[in-house]
């Protein structure tokens, strides 16, 4: 995203006041990303289409919302749009099909391209790089959580393990996580 | 003044609330903990810290999905569901006898209320619905404030197959306006048109029974399911 984040804060701003241009020029600017979120959780289109209206219908009436809880700007943005898409995904009870968690065959993160890499935030490479530290089939677990929006059941099935195993591992790994972002 | 005991946590599970705040922010944590997380949330600043984190770094993920365009009427669906902007070619037909309703509408708002048209002091509005096929019972609310119309299911499962469309009747009209479909969670919200929100005091809420999707049409095609009217509620 190469808007700078200032200009972003902005159009919020302006569409807490109600602002109707301003809401249009962030759909312009935010909504491919936006959609590129609900279709990696939803992975169908209708389905994210309708996740993505619904983001923005929030966005709309929580924007005067969006001082008070801190984040930035593209964080409270993606959130949005990806917990809209997860509760639509459980909402939906639609069996998916998904690739098995094998620990054998879980080949480690090949990390960013030149590109990515370049473009990467602070958060992303340190997120990236600390993954890299779990076994792959851990890291997996986290990335299936956010970007699939994966239950524990789920998970479970993934993993082939007992849910209450699949809790302690993830809980565990998470843990680690923490332990490695905060240094 | 104390938190919440210490038996919310889940204490088979290894992590104790540090971990429960990255499964919070993941949508793992099973609803009475996420309650109990919740709850605890609002005192405990270093916890709201935790999930402020864990935000940051989850949403960071999304660096590496690629941007896909969504098709226009996306954009379209949602500026007539916010602003009330686009309109079926049908509702065109309608649409001078519709501003007679809404002008007649208008009139009574402000016959019955005049001297108090700051919104800041416009009432909160309720309506209970029930139906008894499906077996189900709601509570419409509105909220002036937040102009958003918002329903609770209190009790029953929605139909799979079908949708339930939410229609909003003004005062002095018999033209109902579809605000959107009930969906499948606890609180359905639904935030109004600035049109839309002036001609909710004293107007029928109504749900009817509809193919998935809703209604193919400007009115309702199914059963109307049940009927209330918004009022203000004493405390």
């Amino acid at each position: 995203m190469n808007t700078p984040l200032s200009e972003i804060e902005e159009l919020i701003s302006r569409i807490a006041m109600g602002d109707r241009a301003a809401f249009r020029a962030l759909y312009g600017r935010t909504s491919a990303k936006l959609f590129g979120v609900c279709l990696r959780v939803l992975n169908d289109r209708g389905q994210a289409e309708e996740a993505l209206q619904e983001a923005y219908a929030k966005i709309w009436t929580r924007a005067g919302q969006y001082r008070v809880n801190g984040y930035s700007p593209m964080t409270w943005l993606i959130t949005l749009a990806r917990n809209t898409a997860v509760d639509k995904r459980r909402a939906s009870g639609r069996a998916r099909r998904y690739a098995p968690i094998d620990a054998a065959e879980q080949i480690a993160d090949p990390g960013p391209g030149p590109a990515q890499q370049a473009e990467a935030s602070d958060e992303s490479r340190a997120l990236h790089g600390c993954l890299s530290e779990l076994p792959p089939e851990r890291a997996e677990m986290v990335r299936r959580a956010y970007l699939d929006g994966f239950s524990y059941v789920e998970l479970a099935e993934a993993t082939g393990t007992k849910l209450n195993t699949v809790r302690t591992w993830l809980r565990r790994s998470l843990m680690q996580l923490r332990e490695c972002l905060g240094r | 003044m104390s938190g919440p005991a210490d038996h919310d946590l889940p204490r088979d599970f290894p992590g104790g609330w540090e971990a429960a705040a990255a499964e919070y922010v993941l949508g793992l944590l099973p609803a009475p903990e996420r309650k109990a997380f919740e709850k605890r949330l609002l005192d405990d600043l270093d916890l709201e810290q935790d999930v402020a984190a864990w935000q940051e770094y989850f949403a960071s993920f999304a660096e590496r999905i690629a941007p896909q365009e969504a098709p226009p009427q996306v954009l379209h669906r949602l500026e007539a569901q916010l602003f009330g902007a686009a309109r079926k070619p049908v509702w065109r037909q309608l649409v001078p006898y519709l501003l007679g309703a809404i002008t007649a509408a208008a009139i009574a708002w402000g016959v019955s209320f005049s001297g108090l048209l700051d919104t800041g002091n416009a009432p909160d509005l309720w309506a209970d619905l029930e139906i008894r096929a499906p077996e189900l019972v709601l509570l419409a609310h509105y909220a002036p404030d937040s102009q958003t119309f918002m329903v609770r299911r209190d009790a029953g499962t929605l139909p799979q197959d079908r949708s339930l469309e939410l229609w909003l009747i003004p005062k002095g009209s018999n033209t109902p306006v579809s605000i959107g479909l009930l969906q499948d969670v606890t609180l359905t919200e639904i935030p109004l048109s600035d049109e839309l929100a002036e001609q909710v005091p004293g107007a029928t809420v109504a749900i009817s029974d509809e193919p998935l999707g809703g209604s193919p049409e400007a009115g309702p095609t199914g059963p109307v399911l049940t009927l209330a009217t918004m009022l203000p509620r004493g405390d």
